[in-house]
């Protein structure tokens, strides 16, 4: 019961959490174009151009390819492509925890389908005559392995490459070292958890318990990587490590936004109101004249 | 003072006299024939009374020449008190207009440092640390955090808040702001799509905007003056009128052209606005500017109203409050003249000014089209308007990117397609288009001339891009009588160019010239009876 309870509350505040972060950047006022070209959706200026190499720009129907922007976005986040591009050692291991994350999450929705399919009597094991439970005991076998396994190297050697590279040294705080051993800790505790049985089969039943709230057996250890785990998806979207979220403002709000504010465009709306806010705070030079203090 | 690889962010705090010292044997070597003993110019020390007087603890280098050192303990601490102050404001909505972009680059560094390789002034000093981007970002979230947040205050060094805060932190923090070109070629590199430029630039805005503080030649010089008497030269309306009246005689004198300037043409199509400086230091451009425009047959005009005769909007680079003034009052002096369009002229940052930046100041009716003149020129020599003869340009000619017009507004093609009609010599630098290098002149550098900041820009700032000329002229370099002309289409990049020349005599030494594309191209005019550029008399 204790161990679910932790469960269910720190993968709802990890998504809530997550989801208010979210929401906070996204109600932050309108700000002035930043974009950095290549812009990927600008349909016609694959060479990293823009609308603006037109003449009269405004009068020319603006072409936007959604497709080229979710392609270089898909990139992006299944292979860290700008850091392979420009950073390959780190990406290594950058890549590897990445990608290790990636497969235990598809690992914990097979634990829960493989935990749900069990309580409906289907049998999932090598042995088993339903196709389904086959296929979900290799996969959650293959996922769970490959996933373990990158998350421990990742997180292992992006610590101790921190560590001894004597310009990373320089600018990563203990509260960095935290985050990473706290990903590294909660990994290998799992590791030691599962590895009386790393066809997942103790996974499964203990996915089941804790899903229906059944009372089971757990030993320390197995309380200790709940614990761990809970801990840190708490704690993941409430540290710097929700970069997760952030990385989509940076690049669709920031990098990528260059809709220039033409008249009856919904850009025009927001400008209006941005103009129409007046700061509570005001700036102290000389040559700056007070505005007035009201807020709208 | 430390070894620059021992350098640490919160060493900015430190009492020594001067942290770390550059020596030219430690930048990055120049490619032939600067490779040479005896080629490269001495790095300027500081004097003892600058040293005195401003704050020349960072690397020895002044750019903040209204920065003076405090006579008082209580001097020191108003200055420590206003600084936290402006710092605490640019998370409040007295900064709404870069409040999203602030955060996530404040937030979100994953200190993987891929930024590094992309700056050309960390690159040029010779990977010197205190020019690494994250440097300075990472002591500016040291001091926010030791300040203003409840991890900071409870956990201090766990954390990062573990920085002595004083008057030489800040002032040292104050120049490193001016250590880096905003050119925002780092933030392309980004895995989480970050820009150490906002915070550079965010710390100027704390000195301008709350304490007061810029170069004189960006504020007191610069938006200052030109708020007052319409443009940063301090050219005033008579005096503009002069000068392009001198023009028009010069130009015939020269040229046989009797060349006539449009001004305050009411319902024109086109206002030109041009960087103002041009009309003192680079008039050959604006003259063939009009002459291109007479040619192709353009209703265009110039403006001599207050504000519409020069482009320029150097708060863009310090301060967000002269910046707004400025564009809107430039708007404003378009709309009067009644205009379908502004062309901005080669002026990288005023491009992005008007265009860019502009775009989100104003709304409906306030507001004016504004484009690019590259477009304009490209379409001008595509269409046929202009009868070109190409063999008049048979040299080379490499060209120069300004970021303000190519990395953040995507103008790449156009002055391209042009060079690649008009220049048979034409060849690229590398890298090239949104990849290039700033050329070290870039937010403000190439008019910061107090003290010895020159010799900080034309030794480090202008190192890549000058390594990228003598690149892309290999093999033609040490030619003295083989003209070599870097084109570039913006004001400050032609300032920084031509510091770079100047300071390593390229042009005497190996006949290496700059100016702007629209010189080359009346050059090439088949109407014109003598070469445009006094270099091929």
């Amino acid at each position: 019961m204790f161990l679910s309870l932790i469960a269910y509350a720190a993968i709802l505040l990890f998504l809530g959490l997550s989801a208010y972060k979210a929401y906070q950047f996204s109600k932050l006022p309108l700000h002035g174009r930043m974009e950095l070209y290549p812009v990927p959706k600008e349909k016609g200026f694959e060479h990293g151009g823009s609308f603006y190499e037109e003449i009269s720009w405004w009068k020319k129907p603006r072409e936007v390819s959604h497709v080229r922007e979710i392609v270089e976005m898909f990139k992006e986040i299944v292979f860290i492509k700008t850091l392979f591009e420009n950073q390959r050692p780190f990406w290594w291991l950058s890549y590897a925890l990445h990608l290790g994350i990636y497969f235990i999450f598809v690992w914990t929705f097979l634990l829960v389908a493989g935990a749900v399919s069990m309580l409906n009597g289907i049998v999932v094991a090598a042995n088993t005559t339903s196709i389904w439970g086959l296929l979900l005991f290799y996969l959650t076998y293959i996922t769970g392995i490959i996933g373990l396994v990158l998350v421990a190297l990742g997180s292992g050697l992006l610590v101790l490459r921190r560590m001894f590279d004597s310009t990373l040294k320089k600018y990563t705080t203990p509260q960095e070292y935290f985050n990473l051993l706290l990903l590294f800790a909660a990994v290998v505790t799992g590791i030691i958890t599962w590895s009386s049985d790393f066809t997942f089969g103790t996974a499964r039943e203990v996915t089941a318990g804790i899903i229906t709230f059944t009372p089971f057996a757990a030993n320390g250890l197995l309380v200790l990587h709940v614990i761990l785990v809970g801990i840190m998806l708490i704690y993941i979207p409430l540290s710097k490590m929700s970069h997760y979220v952030g990385k989509y403002f940076t690049f669709h709000t920031v990098l990528w936004d260059n809709s220039p504010n033409l008249r009856g465009s919904a850009v025009e709306q927001k400008v209006k109101a941005a103009t129409s806010y007046r700061p509570t705070t005001t700036w102290s030079a000389p040559h700056i004249q007070a505005p007035s203090s009201t807020k709208k | 003072m430390l070894d620059q690889k021992d350098l640490r962010p919160k060493d900015l705090g430190r009492q020594d006299e001067q942290l770390i010292k550059l020596e030219t044997y430690n930048l990055m070597p120049l490619l032939p024939p600067y490779d040479k003993p005896g080629m490269q110019p001495p790095i300027t020390e500081p004097k003892p009374a600058w040293r005195e007087k401003y704050c020349a603890s960072l690397d020895g280098f002044i750019a903040l020449d209204t920065l003076t050192r405090p006579q008082t303990k209580e001097e020191e601490d108003e200055f420590v008190r206003k600084f936290l102050s402006g710092l605490e404001k640019i998370f409040s909505d007295a900064n709404n207009g870069i409040l999203e972009p602030l955060l996530l680059s404040f937030e979100y560094c994953a200190k993987c440092n891929t930024c590094s390789e992309a700056c050309h002034i960390y690159k040029a000093a010779g990977d010197n640390e205190l020019y690494r981007p994250i440097f300075r970002s990472e002591v500016l979230r040291k001091i926010v955090k030791k300040y203003f947040t409840k991890s900071g205050k409870l956990l201090g060094g766990f954390v990062g808040a573990d920085i002595d805060v004083n008057w030489e932190t800040i002032a040292r923090l104050g120049e490193l702001a001016y250590r880096c070109n905003l050119c925002r070629r780092c933030a392309q590199t980004c895995p989480l799509g970050l820009d150490n430029s906002i915070l550079s630039k965010e710390i100027r805005k704390i000195f301008s905007q709350e304490i007061g503080i810029a170069p004189t030649p960006l504020h007191n010089k610069g938006t200052m003056l030109q708020l007052k008497t319409g443009s940063s030269t301090g050219l005033t309306k008579p005096a503009f009128l002069d000068t392009l009246e001198f023009l028009e005689e010069d130009t015939e004198e020269k040229f046989g052209i009797k060349l006539k300037f449009p001004i305050d043409k009411k319902g024109a199509d086109i206002l030109v606005l041009h960087n103002a400086g041009e009309f003192i230091a680079w008039p050959e451009n604006p003259v063939a500017f009009a002459i291109l425009m007479n040619e192709a047959g353009l209703n265009w005009t110039l403006s001599s109203e207050m504000m519409g005769y020069d482009s320029v909007n150097y708060g863009l680079w310090y301060d967000d409050v002269q910046a707004k003034k400025i564009a809107l009052a430039q708007m404003k002096a378009a709309k009067e003249l009644g205009v379908n369009r502004i062309i901005v002229g080669e002026c990288g940052h005023a491009h992005k000014a008007s265009i860019v930046a502009g775009d989100r100041m104003a709304y409906g009716d306030t507001k004016v089209n504004v484009e690019s003149c590259l477009p304009l020129l490209w379409d001008l020599v595509q269409s046929k308007r202009l009868k070109m003869d190409p063999s008049r340009n048979n040299f080379p000619v490499t060209l120069h990117d300004p970021c303000n017009v190519v990395r953040q507004m995507g103008i790449v093609e156009p002055q391209r397609n042009v060079l690649r009609e008009i220049c048979p010599q034409f060849r690229e630098m590398t890298p090239h288009g949104v990849d290039n290098y700033c050329c070290g002149g870039g937010s403000g550098f190439a008019i910061m001339n107090s003290q010895n900041f020159p010799s900080f820009r034309d030794n480090v700032a202008s190192r890549m891009k000058f390594n990228q000329i003598l690149g892309a002229f290999q093999g033609k370099m040490e030619d003295a009588s083989q003209v070599k002309y870097i084109c570039a289409p913006c004001s400050n990049c032609k300032g920084a160019m031509r510091a770079i020349l100047e300071h390593y005599e390229a042009t005497e030494k190996f006949n290496l010239q700059y100016g702007g594309l629209v010189e080359l191209m009346v050059n090439a005019l088949v109407s014109m009876k003598k070469p445009f550029f006094e270099f091929l008399e």
